[in-house]
């Protein structure tokens, strides 16, 4: 029993089990209303699971579409912003003496809110495209890069300067050149400092794109045009509309969810020959 | 070893760009629908600055939107807009060709050179929804049914005081508007006297034009209800299909109770000082908006005294500010606070989707939303 208890296995059921227990305890008290007497609220406000469900299965097609627009613009400032977060870092690695001072200035922009960078780039992307569509695209995906290549730059700055004890010192011993030590020690010493931004970095981007998306110019009041999944869960909340408010407040969270089971699986498989050494 | 991890990821991107390829067909295509009972033989003037600014109507959204997705499909458009900031630059940058604006608001900000202005001066024009037949009710006071029911007699007590506080303010507009600017403005004092005045205009005019007698102020018109919901029915989207069907067998009965308004009204013009038993003396008001001239009947009975009069119990932190993101009808349900002041078509849509609101004063007789457009570009597109 208690080499059981030390198990692998046995530890692999309970890191499960927990969490699923909790959520499943948390689903019931919110189905049978014991959540609301103990929240004091009613179910206007917040409406019970299956009639979520419901209310998702109703509008699907209008679902996913909207999905879809929040969901371009997040991958998009995600690739890009963390891209140009590691190619700042690369530069302020090898320039090390103002390097360290330039990331954290850039570590300046992950204090700036949401609410006051959305503006500022709707306004920049006025002129991007005639399609008021494209424009909110095109503000949203800068608004989700500037955070994004934040918390890259600083994370894989790290990850490029601090190396192992005496591995620089092994490096010139071995007469290699800054590019070799480059190659060879750098780049794969910042590996998991990159997927650690992104831990960071894949919430942020979800979060940022539904929040910018109050502020950014588009086009609504169709039943055929998706102004995206933030826009519609602002807009239903203020008719009152909660249960469809938390059917887009379930598509973002799943959004959110699987981005990241997608980069945990990733980062298994990019990591895993680390883990064994 | 590497080999195999590559093949892993390159599975990996395969599979993701295989599940965004199929949201693809979803994405929002534009198509429009023109509806068939649009008049768009009728070559009238607005007809021709509808088809000039196609694809630039702008407006707010968030449920200010019906009387302009009305108005498009009057005319034979789709029922899109641009959705519109709560300032004027798109209109000033000429992105939004037909921009939604309040007489009392942003029109005077687009007009004057005042703090904050515009100063466009006479060279915009508006069209008015009242015109058009497609004007809905706005500004209203309200409660839950619960509450109306268990408290009378503060119900009645509160829209006295509540409409003698708006008679006063309608017949000394430039006391009014120095009255709400002492209790926290949001705006200069110059805006707070011009939205007084537009606003005055608005409790003492109906949809048809006619003056309202300062006795009848905040009556409720079943006609004008009717309308109100009538183009809730046709405009509203409801994704809850509980909700749309609750929309669809609504009546003006579900809406509103006229006769708490209709009591005070006699009261009024009794000349004798009534005397009220209020159930609940402590009361408090959720503004649908920042505090300004729109809500200036409550700020002037606060400030002569008239709530307590009646008996009631409210103080300067009782009449809560609202703002963009502020959803009146919930505080209102959830208890948070007593009355509310919205819109009719917002007081629709919580009461579909399950809440128990009920109007009890009609405050703007008439609908205070236009579309503010710049003389120069009608004339350009050949409206004079």
């Amino acid at each position: 029993m208690r080499h059981f208890l030390k198990s692998r296995k046995c530890r692999m059921i309970s890191s499960v089990m927990y969490p699923v227990l909790f959520g499943v305890i948390i689903f019931v008290l919110w189905e049978t209303q014991i959540l609301h007497s103990i929240m004091n609220t009613s179910t206007d406000v917040l409406p019970v699971p299956s009639k979520i469900a419901s209310v998702i299965g109703e509008n699907i097609t209008k679902l996913m579409g909207n999905l879809w627009i929040t969901t371009v613009p997040t991958l998009i400032g995600l690739a890009v912003g963390s891209a140009l977060g590691y190619a700042v870092a690369v530069i302020a690695s090898i320039f090390t003496k103002w390097g360290g001072g330039g990331i954290t200035l850039v570590s300046c922009f992950n204090a700036v809110p949401i609410v006051a960078l959305a503006p500022i780039f709707n306004n920049l992307c006025k002129h991007v495209s005639t399609d008021i569509g494209t424009r909110g695209m095109a503000a949203k995906a800068l608004v989700v890069m500037m955070l994004c290549m934040a918390s890259m730059s600083i994370n894989a700055f790290r990850g490029l300067t601090e190396l192992p004890p005496f591995s620089t010192d092994m490096m010139k011993s071995y007469a290699s050149s800054k590019r070799v030590t480059f190659v060879k020690l750098r780049l794969p010493n910042s590996v998991p400092y990159i997927f650690t931004a992104l831990r960071v970095s894949v919430p942020i981007s979800v979060i940022s794109a539904l929040v910018s998306e109050y502020f950014i110019d588009t086009r609504e009041g169709s039943a055929t045009f998706c102004p995206g999944l933030g826009r519609m869960i602002r807009d239903t909340i203020l008719k009152c509309q909660y249960s469809a408010a938390w059917s887009y407040i379930a598509i973002a969270c799943l959004l959110g969810i699987t981005l990241f089971v997608v980069l945990m699986i990733f980062e298994s498989v990019m990591l895993k020959n680390r883990q064994k050494q | 070893m590497k080999k195999k991890n590559a093949k892993k990821v390159l599975a990996l991107m395969t599979a993701a760009l295989m599940a965004s390829a199929s949201f693809v067909g979803c994405s929002g295509d534009t198509s429009s629908s023109a509806s068939s009972d649009a008049s768009t033989s009728a070559e009238s003037k607005t007809a021709k600055l509808m088809a000039a600014a196609e694809g630039a109507v702008g407006n707010w959204g968030l449920g200010n939107e019906y009387e302009i997705q009305a108005l498009l499909r009057k005319y034979g458009y789709d029922t899109s807009y641009i959705s519109q900031a709560f300032d004027m630059d798109g209109f000033d940058t000429d992105e939004i060709l037909l921009a939604s604006a309040m007489t009392y608001n942003e029109l005077g900000l687009v007009k004057n050179s005042y703090d904050g202005g515009y100063n466009y001066g006479d060279t915009v024009s508006v069209i008015d929804m009242n015109e058009e037949g497609v004007a809905m009710l706005e500004d209203m006071l309200f409660c839950t049914k619960d509450f109306a029911e268990k408290n009378p007699e503060t119900v009645k007590a509160f829209v006295y005081a509540s409409m003698k506080g708006w008679a006063y303010a309608c017949a000394n507009t430039k006391e009014a508007a120095e009255i709400c600017y002492k209790y926290g403005s949001s705006v200069s004092p110059d805006h707070q006297a011009y939205m007084a005045d537009e606003s005055a205009k608005l409790v003492s005019t109906d949809m048809s034009g006619n003056t309202v007698d300062s006795s009848a102020y905040g009556s409720i018109d079943k006609n004008a209800v009717q309308q109100t919901l009538d183009l809730c029915k046709k405009y509203m989207v409801l994704d809850d299909s509980t909700a749309a069907d609750k929309l669809k067998n609504m009546t003006t009965e579900d809406v509103y109770n006229d006769t708490f308004i209709k009591d005070v009204i006699e009261l009024l013009n009794s000349n004798e000082t009534p005397s009220f038993k209020p159930e609940k003396k402590e009361v408090s008001i959720q503004l649908k908006w920042l505090p300004d001239a729109q809500f200036m009947g409550y700020y002037v009975a606060l400030d002569k005294g008239y709530y307590k009069e009646v008996g009631l119990d409210v103080k300067d932190s009782d009449i809560v500010p609202g703002g963009g993101d502020v959803g009146e009808t919930t505080a209102v349900s959830n208890g948070t606070v007593d009355f509310g002041v919205t819109w009719v078509s917002n007081l629709i849509s919580a009461n579909a989707s399950g809440m128990d609101l009920v109007e009890v004063a009609q405050v703007f007789q008439r609908s205070g939303l236009v579309l503010v457009y710049k003389n120069e570009w009608a004339a350009s597109n050949g409206v004079d």
